[in-house]
């Protein structure tokens, strides 16, 4: 009896150690550590010299409540919301059409949505700004077009960064959309049209209650990091209307304060909680959100 | 067998790795002419200011191996240097209240120099600066000038000062750098005041002052000030020197403006920090840039404000003559350096501009 335990835990623990070792070793160096220091920084102090200087203070904290940041915060939450209810619309019936179609080359049709993204996200935005520049290409069209006479000013407002969010997180969303469409059972559809609902029916009360697991996680997805692309609101937005993530920059750089830039980076860090806490209330699944 | 072949084949890899090895120290031991060859320099400069071209000469010249990194502000610089051991850099590049910061936390070596013969092509009035008096840890490499820049084609009023920024007229039609520092020094010139003053009633002043500039801005651009107005997103804008030239070069109607203020002036310079195990090397590489023809090289591609009197030399009319390239006497005999803030004062520079931005 106590050779075969003895065998068992060897047979057990050894390859489940070797399997679970290197993550656990992973999440601890570049996830639980960071985060605890980045923890630990956001209640120290700065010297004269700008060194930090591991004295206890809560006053970083108390500067979060400042109403220049109170209005920005406002602003990003604003421009995270718009942006993903803007994903959601164009990315549903993208999703629907990629998932739902007959042809045969359906994975090239995926693949066309990831492929832009093997480009680094900051030379795209950049290519929005030579697009929709006032000497740009699209106002060039217009203007040829005779639809403007004066070039229309599209850049340096909330209005480009949102679209600058839309176009860089909408991946996010369509893949979490696809793979819950994807998996519909066709049955369900066909019950749903056997049964007299009609078309808008079928949608409302089978299909959208079907995959509103992955409209969530996609939200998610396209929500939290919004929160954090400073270079959008910086190239496309001008630097007019700063986002949380600016702030943070900011403290990081020029400000030259890393512990109120740890404690911004703590405030983000408990918005995300708090919007993932939502996003399982509602019912969602943290897999799917293939984190 | 294969083992053994194996095995075969590291011995040799090893033996060859240990002969080249031998090799290059004979051979940099036989060469007086290069003393330093061999060595490694670990330089740390801003990005975009040191063509490689002259850095291979360098190379080429001393047999010394130049390892080359970049940042893009002073603040990246100095965490870089505090969080890296004592040692791991020879040359960085501090701007002037860098300087004096770092000088005081006591990170820089003193120079020693009479080891640096091209020193005297130095301009007279760009040596013994504020910000390191008798230039005990710095020699200065290239400045600028934060400039205005206007498009005469839209804006036909005569501008002759950072005070015509805050012009109602020029509602959304501005364009700043992304820089704190330059934006409320502006301001606080704008006002007669320093730019880094730390008087609160001052202060006060400048911030309602700057708020009224919000209208104003079109956008705030550090990376590329000119293409806003290159391309007509902007009429008017303040940023440095070097940019202006280049927008004048795309388009003939920008005109460089010097603020009849003041303006807000900086100086990049060498410095070797602390505990640098190639001091030598290492003022051999600064004495090397001081050279008047390498200098030249350097300023033909980067034309920014040059303290090198006997590079200016060199260079002739297009860079001597152009106005923005190279700002008149007067203007960087008025110009004022920033100076370090002390953390509080700081905080309000830092509020200020957030109200400003958000």
């Amino acid at each position: 009896m106590k050779k075969l335990s003895r065998h068992t835990f060897r047979s057990n623990t050894l390859p489940s150690m070797a399997m679970v070792g290197p993550v656990t070793l992973w999440l601890a160096f570049f996830v639980a550590i960071p985060l605890v220091y980045v923890f630990i920084m956001s209640f120290c102090s700065i010297d004269e010299s700008y060194n930090i200087v591991f004295k206890f203070t809560a006053s970083n904290y108390e500067r979060l409540f400042n109403p220049n940041y109170m209005q920005i915060y406002g602003t990003s939450i604003l421009v995270a919301f718009l942006t993903t209810i803007l994903c959601i619309l164009i990315g549903y019936p993208f999703s629907f059409m990629i998932a739902r179609t007959k042809w045969k080359h359906k994975a090239l049709l995926y693949m066309m949505v990831i492929i832009p993204f093997w480009t680094n996200s900051l030379i795209r935005i950049y290519g929005w700004r030579t697009f929709l520049g006032t000497g740009g290409w699209l106002n060039h069209l217009l203007m040829t077009l005779n639809l403007t006479s004066e070039p229309i000013e599209f850049l340096f407002n909330k209005g480009a960064t949102v679209l600058g969010m839309v176009y860089c997180l909408f991946p996010f969303m369509v893949l979490p959309l696809y793979t819950a469409i994807e998996k519909l059972d066709q049955n369900l559809l066909e019950a749903s049209s056997d049964l007299g609902a009609k078309g808008h029916t079928t949608f409302r009360k089978v299909i959208l209650p079907l995959t509103m697991s992955g409209v969530f996680s996609g939200s998610i997805m396209v929500f939290i990091p919004c929160l954090g692309y400073f270079f959008v609101s910086d190239i496309l937005g001008g630097g007019n209307s700063d986002m949380i993530g600016n702030l943070i920059e900011r403290q990081f750089q020029s400000g030259n304060n890393w512990p109120l830039g740890a404690a911004l980076s703590i405030i983000l860090i408990l918005i995300t909680l708090l919007l993932v806490k939502l996003y399982q209330k509602a019912g969602g699944d943290m897999d799917s959100l293939g984190v | 067998m294969k083992k053994y072949l194996s095995i075969m084949a590291i011995a040799a890899l090893a033996a060859a790795l240990l002969a080249g090895c031998g090799s290059e120290s004979e051979e940099a031991a036989a060469d007086a002419d290069k003393p330093y060859a061999g060595t490694t320099l670990n330089v740390y400069t801003w990005t975009e200011y040191i063509p490689d071209s002259v850095i291979e000469a360098f190379e080429e010249e001393t047999g010394i191996t130049v390892n080359h990194s970049t940042f893009s502000s002073n603040e990246d610089m100095l965490a870089k240097v505090k969080s890296e051991s004592e040692g791991a850099f020879d040359i960085v590049q501090p701007s002037d209240y860098m300087v004096e910061q770092m000088a005081s936390q006591g990170m820089l070596e003193e120079l020693d120099k009479t080891k640096l013969t091209n020193l005297s092509n130095i301009d007279e009035s760009y040596m013994n600066p504020e910000y390191d008096p008798d230039n005990t840890y710095s020699i200065p490499y290239l400045g600028g000038v934060e400039a205005i820049a206007v498009n005469t084609a839209k804006i036909t009023d005569e501008i002759t000062k950072y005070d015509d920024l805050f012009d109602s007229s020029y509602e959304n039609q501005v364009v700043l750098l992304d820089d704190f520092r330059a934006v409320i020094g502006l301001t606080a010139k704008s006002l007669g005041y320093s730019m880094s003053t730390t008087d609160a009633a001052e202060l006060d002043e400048i911030k309602t002052k700057l708020l009224t500039l919000k209208p104003n801005v079109k956008l705030y651009d550090s990376d590329s000030p000119k293409s806003a107005l290159i391309q007509g997103e902007a009429t008017i804008g303040s940023m440095w020197g070097a940019e202006v030239a280049l927008a004048m070069e795309e388009n003939p109607d920008i005109e460089v403006v010097y603020p009849e203020e003041g303006a807000y002036l900086f100086m990049d310079n060498w410095a070797i920090p602390k505990g640098s195990k190639n001091v030598d090397a290492a003022m051999e590489f600064i004495n090397y840039m001081l050279d008047a023809e390498n200098m030249s090289e350097i300023l033909a591609e980067f034309p920014y404000l040059c303290p090198n009197a006997a590079a200016v030399a060199l260079m002739g009319d297009e860079y001597a003559s152009n106005k923005a390239k190279n700002p008149p006497a007067e203007v960087v005999e008025n110009g004022e350096y920033i100076k370090n803030l002390d953390t509080d004062t700081l905080t309000v520079y830092d509020q200020m501009w957030t109200e400003l931005k958000q």
